[in-house]
């Protein structure tokens, strides 16, 4: 660890708050979110479109779209260096040198003119100071490393042809070049196919075991969450409503959103053609949210102070917290299967 | 036994495919290619499979927005394989389409109920007011309020869209709907309302659904016969719950093995596949499986497995296109 470094954690995330300038008015896509992340482990933030888990990402890698989005409370660190207002040079040090990013649509992420090998080249030529022959040598490694067959020849193809399941394994190769602590990956199999999708994952699992790097997975998929995660974040219209363990969110979810969620979705044991549990309403906007607690105009459990009072995040259990005022009620209740 | 519902008979849709200055066909695209099976009334077939698997163009093929190669198209016993625009006119009422995505079949500039009033004016049913609470009873047997009937497709939330674009193709009152991908465009918290949409309209309508979709717990749960499709054709076919229970096509096997099920505890032996789906355009010789087949032998290289029975559950046939037993 660097002298004057203090923190623990890989990554630490305390009150983030992330705000977007539209048309009407403010938005807050992220508020005061805490995150905590460490060396070796997989953290997964699940949540469905406008909870904000990408934009906890974007805000991570300061990559929000400038210059509507704004990173407007919070403090972000990263092996113990604070990325909220550091100055552009350290960003550049740490952005795809310690911390690489995978997104969802890998075909937009690739430059589509220019070769694999130059793409994966690139920042080990800006971060390690390789020539071009060492990057190449290199960047053929590591497509050996994410399982591209024939890397010598992928090096002078163009991005265009490659599938998609092989156009994601050359991202996680760039975003790995440089060794990082830190691996963000947003959404990284949901334009792949479930077989496709089942081989990724297993690679970012390898990857993470040989090198020890934290992982953030983003997904809408709870099953993608219990199969690879080992800390959950559940998100819910810009905020945190619920965090444990993988083991302790399946085994007792606390939140109603989290059991609203898990209950929806039919398993290969939910008898065939029922009606299925369902959360009423729809996902809000952000520019449209209730007072007090975000998900009450859905719960099957609101009451006045839900609808006035926002809740805090409070222990449920060794590691796990939920927001919601009457968790310890509904936790005696039946679960849905 | 009666005639099914639908009944599809070694249905190909091939697409050529150009390249060079002149565009000239360089070869031909097999999307679907000698495909046979049936859709019962009031039941539902599930149609799954990876993408480019051809399950889509089948689907387009059936309502007849794409024009079959060969093969016949039989709707309750009439071939309409090669019917003109004119002879299918009629059967639209019959045979309807839901697509993935209604932000992209929902015409912006049209009120709602104009949208879900367009199909009921192109076949002259009732009279402006008859037909004005038409689309009053189906908004509320989609759950939309009637209100919605003033409002623009931009102002529903995805959920809601794909109910409109439901209630605009139960309008005619159809005995069929080809569904494609109807609910993966959508968050999870209202698949499921939607799911629930689809069965609720099926027991109160007597709808029969071709339900094409590539997520296999989805299509597990509302169907009751599955049949599972790769680069064109059928791998496997049986009751939803023979299939789910005692898969016996590799392919199957690997693609439920694949699936990421939501409780930590659960630890399974995964037979994670190797490789992507080959192009149809030059699919492999023999099996259009053996190349990622986890159990090829020399046979599945050079000989093409047809669909066998090898069970039966009532009068359901288990049905696998693959020289081995698993």
């Amino acid at each position: 660890m660097k002298p004057g470094v203090t923190s623990r954690h890989l990554l630490e995330v305390r009150g983030l708050v992330t705000t977007f300038a539209t048309e009407s008015g403010e938005v807050r896509a992220v508020d005061r979110v805490d995150l905590t992340l460490d060396r070796g482990r997989t953290l997964g933030i699940v949540g469905e479109s406008g909870c904000g888990k990408s934009v906890t990402a974007l805000s991570i890698m300061r990559l929000l779209p400038q210059p509507m989005g704004q990173i407007s409370a919070g403090s972000i660190h990263v092996e113990g260096t604070e990325l909220v207002g550091a100055e552009p040079e350290t960003l550049h040090r740490i952005r795809g040198n310690r911390i690489g990013m995978i997104f969802q649509e890998p075909m937009t992420a690739l430059n589509p003119v220019h070769r694999i090998g130059r793409q994966i080249a690139e920042s080990l030529i800006l971060h390690k100071g390789l020539d071009r022959r060492a990057a190449l040598v290199k960047a053929v490694e590591l497509l050996e490393r994410v399982g591209i067959p024939a890397p010598e020849v992928r090096l002078s193809e163009y991005p265009h042809q490659l599938s998609g399941g092989m156009r994601q394994r050359v991202m996680i190769a760039i975003a790995l070049a440089c060794d990082p602590a830190l691996l963000i990956a947003d959404e990284p199999t949901t334009a792949l196919d479930v077989t496709v999708q089942a081989q990724i994952l297993e690679l970012i699992a390898t990857l993470r075991a040989e090198s020890g790097m934290g992982v953030m997975l983003i997904t809408h998929d709870l099953g993608v969450i219990a199969e690879h995660c080992d800390d959950v974040v559940v998100m819910y219209a810009g905020r945190v409503a619920e965090q444990a363990s993988a083991q302790a969110l399946f085994a007792a979810p606390k939140h109603p959103y989290t059991r609203g969620l898990l209950a929806s979705i039919p398993h290969l044991e939910t008898p065939r053609k029922s009606r299925l549990p369902t959360i009423k309403g729809m996902v809000p906007t952000l520019a449209d949210l209730p007072d007090g607690c975000r998900f009450n105009n859905r719960c099957p459990h609101a009451d006045d102070r839900c609808r006035q009072q926002q809740p805090a995040l409070t222990s449920a259990g060794p590691g796990h917290q939920v927001a919601c005022h009457h968790w310890q009620r509904i936790a005696s209740l039946e679960v849905t299967p | 036994m009666s005639t099914p519902l639908l009944e599809l008979r070694d249905l190909a849709t091939h697409f050529p495919v150009r390249g060079g200055v002149l565009l000239r066909a360089r070869g031909t695209n097999r999307a679907v290619d000698g495909v046979s099976l049936a859709v019962e009334r009031g039941e539902t077939l599930g149609l799954v499979g990876e993408s480019g698997c051809g399950k889509s163009t089948l689907g387009k093929t059936v309502v007849r927005l794409l024009d079959p190669t060969r093969g016949a198209i039989l709707f309750e016993g009439e071939d309409i394989a090669g019917h003109s625009r004119r002879q299918l006119k009629p059967l639209r009422r019959e045979l309807q389409m839901v697509f993935q995505d209604p932000a992209e079949s929902l015409n912006s500039r049209h009120t709602v109920g104009n949208l879900i009033e367009e199909p009921l004016l192109i076949h002259r049913i009732g009279t402006p007011a008859e037909r004005r609470r038409r689309v009053d009873e189906l908004l509320d047997l989609v759950g939309l309020p009637a209100t919605a009937a003033d409002r623009f497709p931009f102002e529903f939330s995805g959920g809601q869209r794909q109910r409109i674009s439901i209630a605009r193709a139960v309008a005619l009152g159809p005995k069929l709907l080809v569904c494609d991908e109807p609910v993966s465009a959508l968050d999870v918290s209202i698949q499921s309302q939607i799911l629930n949409l689809f069965l609720d309209l099926q027991s109160e309508l007597g709808l029969a659904y071709l339900f094409i979709a590539h997520d296999l717990a989805v299509v597990r749960h509302v169907s009751d016969r599955i049949a599972v499709m790769y680069l064109g054709r059928i791998m496997e076919y049986a009751d939803a719950d023979g299939l789910m229970s005692r898969p016996r096509h590799p392919y199957t096997q690997a693609l439920i093995a694949a699936i990421p099920v939501p409780d930590p505890s659960r630890k399974r032996a995964r037979t994670v596949l190797g490789g992507d789906v080959p192009s149809p355009i030059d699919p492999p010789s023999g099996c259009p499986f053996h190349t990622r087949c986890p159990h090829v032998e020399d046979r599945c290289r050079s000989e093409r497995p047809e669909l066998r029975e090898v069970s039966r559950s009532g009068s359901i046939p288990h049905q696998v296109a693959c020289h081995f037993d698993f």
